[in-house]
């Protein structure tokens, strides 16, 4: 300890300018901590004093009240006078470091006060991500923790170049604010997880029992799993899962129908035309089928005549149990069906209204389905889409789950085939409600691994376009069930083009450079990422979700696990790098075309080089780019002005786009950008902007359709604008006017004139309070 | 605001509520564009129609 001596200052001037009481002894410990670290300068215990006390005593001589800026460049001076480098270089170090940290304080607290104070309307980061309302309370909670989370990685984890390539704008680590925590999606087998039922870390679920609480569960599922991953959840196999549902509800319905019958009809008491069911169900079984029920009724009229007869029973009449049967199964279809109908209702209302992440969102959630061809799942599918037709409570068009439809030949594509009325129908509500979007089975990249009827052999999307199937690490267990993308970074294409200045060869350099640099921070993160053990993810591992989790115990890691899963390079702005490398992008110029599948070919096979090298699993994305599309262009703009069609709009075009603003039609557009869905093995989607209500033009949205399953896309959809007024509750296309109540955006309607509207129109809301 | 005159009256509807207009981004739906951020709002402000029906 520095001896208390008697000293003139009394006071010192932090940073933020105020004057506290000054303490030597802080001195003193701040030398101690930087001769630690130089072994070859060891210090003793009074040199430490004596060196404190003459740096006390600079200011005693001078008499005034330092700041601490001013004592640490003493402290610096003091050390040099007593020839202690080493320590002097520590000492500044610390400084450095510290006034870094300073320094990402306030930048954090800069952010931090903007997402307090300001809405989200006048801050776009708060508007990153439209499925998230920044402006509520938990939303805004969510961001303190994400802008934190970012800058702690920032300083502490991710390798400073890396850091740095992700703040430059070269690449963009997305869910980078979930960079040390967990993986991005997950192909949920719902089926699996139902058997024996399970528990979501909050209680435990018994296996179900009939649809309505499949559906139900199936939305705990996708909720509980989407609390421990950063990405969307998928049902890959929807159809599948929920058809064991149906066939419990309609054997349930059947048996009760059929009590009904025997006991209006052959004058029973309640409880002996129960017990008389239940003898039929002891003798003959209870496995009665959708399609199968005609061959249950053959046996069920051989039977019960004579088993009344044997018993010495009441007799009852082989035309009866006929009646009977007939009876049970016309009902219980009826009633399945609307079960099923209410089952998917409120599966959608649910999707849409339940909380996850502490209510800041609802989960995201992506139902793939269309395959299945038992009477169970075409109940299904129909109901769902049905529901999704209909909308929310007042009409509104669901936004949440986003809605697959796999479209397979032989299976629902062409008339005679057995869900060809499903996909007719899946077109009809597209139309009207935007989903559902649709896959493709037949494009080569997926029709490899196709095996008829095996849903784990069906290639499925996530979330926004997320696809996984190949399996390097594993290849016999090329499925989609239990697997999903690990983490994926994007790289700033545009930019790789304007820094070559015209130069391929150069172009090809620097691709390279960026894609080892992007290898190596996926790594980095996988590390971090298989660090981690089954407690950390109650649901996903724990309850044996993720593939092959269910062999580990809860304190085992997931690292090998996690090499089911996929690690993914991801791209945007195709467009403007063709255009600033050639003067054209691939819309203008066959050339460009040419040049754009060399480029994200090249980058194909450097990632299917990577895989055979580490046997993990790379892919290439075709990135969504929702926060990106901005974010590269306004610091490319900044970095090398405005370039025409290539920095001068406010985004990138997304992924291997044409861009949106260039006139083409769906034909040339799906043959353009058709090819990139085959290199692109981590996810893709393409879009046709289409004109005019498509409610009234189902035959040209068909078209698109098929013309896309021909050209060998993959995945797809057809954008049209889907308006609403909440006030009417008109559902269509509005411009200026409403085409139903005539108001204008903000202005009112007279009650009567609503009133008026409602005999016409059912579907116009109720308003039970003046305001 | 012409409006007032509406909202004085007894039972008009609707003062201030915009149409909501339902747009898809990046494979997901979203409710309304306010929620969008800028440059997604441009990107869907440039969009063109696509012309159906070659033969």
């Amino acid at each position: 300890m520095v001896q208390q001596k008697t000293s003139g200052v009394k006071t010192i001037i932090k940073r933020n300018g105020a004057k506290v009481p000054f303490d030597s002894n802080k001195i003193r410990n701040a030398i101690l901590k930087a001769n630690v670290h130089t072994p070859g300068e060891k210090m003793s215990e009074d040199k430490l004093d004596e060196i404190t006390l003459l740096v006390v005593a600079v200011y005693d001589q001078a008499g005034i009240t330092p700041t601490v800026e001013q004592v640490q460049d003493t402290v610096e001076e003091k050390l040099i006078e007593f020839d202690l480098p080493q320590t002097a270089k520590a000492y500044i170090l610390y400084r450095a470091e510290h006034q870094k940290m300073r320094e990402m304080d306030a930048n954090l607290m800069k952010i931090y006060e903007n997402l307090t104070f300001r809405p989200s309307a006048d801050v776009d980061l708060k508007r990153e991500n439209a499925n998230i309302d920044a402006d509520t309370a938990m939303g805004t909670m969510l961001k303190y923790g994400s802008e934190g989370a970012k800058a702690f990685y920032d300083e502490y984890v991710i390798p400073r170049e890396i850091a740095e390539a992700h703040q430059n704008g070269d690449i963009h680590i997305h869910d980078k604010d979930f960079y040390a925590l967990t993986e991005t999606c997950c192909q949920i087998n719902l089926l699996k997880l139902f058997h024996n039922g399970f528990s979501t870390g909050h209680g435990y679920l018994r296996e179900p029992n009939d649809i309505r609480s499949y559906s139900a569960l199936a939305c705990i599922a996708i909720q509980a799993n989407q609390n421990e991953m950063h990405g969307g959840q998928s049902i890959p196999n929807f159809d599948y899962c929920m058809a064991p549902g149906v066939a419990k509800s309609y054997r349930k319905l059947y048996f009760k129908a059929l009590t009904q019958y025997l006991q209006l009809h052959e004058n029973l008491s309640h409880e002996d035309a129960q017990a008389l069911v239940a003898a039929i169900r002891q003798d003959l079984g209870s496995d009665i089928t959708l399609s199968g029920s005609e061959a249950y009724g053959k046996e069920l009229v051989k039977y019960l005549p004579v088993h009344q007869q044997e018993g010495g029973y009441q007799t009852i009449y082989a035309q009866t149990v006929e009646d009977a049967h007939r009876y049970a199964c016309e009902t219980a279809w009826d009633e399945t069906d609307s079960a099923t109908y209410q089952a998917m209702e409120a599966l959608v209302h649910n999707l849409n209204t339940m909380n996850s992440r502490a209510g800041a969102q609802v989960p995201f959630s992506s139902l793939n389905y269309g395959t299945d061809t038992s009477e169970e799942a075409r109940m299904v599918i129909r109901n769902l889409l049905l529901a999704t037709e209909a909308g929310l409570g007042d009409g509104e068009t669901p936004i949440f789950p986003v809605q697959i439809f796999k479209v397979k030949e032989g299976v629902n594509y062409n008339p005679g085939d057995p869900n060809y009325d499903l996909f007719k129908l899946a077109i009809r509500v597209s139309a009207k409600r935007l989903f559902p979007n649709f896959s493709f089975l037949d494009a080569p990249f997926n029709l490899q691994y196709y095996k008829p009827g095996d849903y784990d052999s069906e290639v499925a999307y996530m979330g926004c376009r997320t696809r996984v199937m190949g399996n390097t690490y594993d290849p016999s267990r090329e499925v989609t069930c239990g697997r999903g993308n690990l983490s994926f970074t994007s790289i700033n294409l545009p930019r790789l083009g304007i820094e070559a200045r015209g130069d391929i060869k150069k172009f090809y350099e620097l691709l390279d450079d960026r894609i080892d640099l992007v290898i190596e921070q996926l790594l980095h993160r996988f590390k971090i990422q298989c660090s981690k053990k089954v407690y950390n993810y109650p649901f996903l591992m724990g309850q044996g979700v993720w593939i092959d989790s269910e062999k580990l115990g809860r304190d085992d890691t997931v690292a090998e696990v996690l090499k089911h899963g996929t690690l993914s390079i991801g791209f945007i702005g195709l467009a403007e790098t063709l255009k600033v490398l050639t003067g054209k992008h691939h819309g203008e110029s066959a050339e460009s075309q040419k040049l754009g599948l060399e480029i994200i070919g090249h980058m194909r096979k450097r990632m299917d080089d990577e895989s055979e090298k580490t046997r993990l699993n790379w892919s290439l994305l075709a990135t969504p780019a929702e926060g990106l599309s901005g974010r590269f262009v306004s610091i490319d703009a900044k970095k090398y002005g405005k370039i025409p069609g290539v920095t001068d709009r406010e985004y990138y075009t997304n992924s291997f786009h044409v861009p949106v603003y260039y006139p083409i039609s769906a034909y040339r557009k799906i043959q353009l950008e058709a090819p990139y869905h085959a290199l692109t093995n981590a996810g893709h989607i393409s879009y046709v902007e289409m004109d005019g209500d498509a409610c009234k033009n189902l035959d040209a949205f068909e078209s698109v359709i098929r013309c896309m399953k021909e050209a060998g896309i993959g995945y797809g959809s057809v954008n049209h604008p889907v308006d609403r007024d909440p006030v009417c509750g008109y559902n269509g296309i509005i411009g200026e006017v409403c085409p139903r109540c005539g108001r204008r955006a903000g202005e009112s309607v007279s009650r009567e004139k609503l009133d008026e509207l409602r005999k016409k129109y059912p579907n116009v809301p109720q308003y039970h309070c003046d305001c | 605001m012409t409006e007032m005159r509406n909202h004085n009256e007894e039972k008009a509807i609707g003062e201030g509520v915009g149409f909501e207009r339902i747009r898809r981004i990046t494979g997901y739906l979203v409710g309304t564009t306010d929620r969008w951020n800028n440059a997604k709002r441009a990107e869907e402000h440039d969009r063109v129609k696509h012309t159906i029906g070659r033969q």
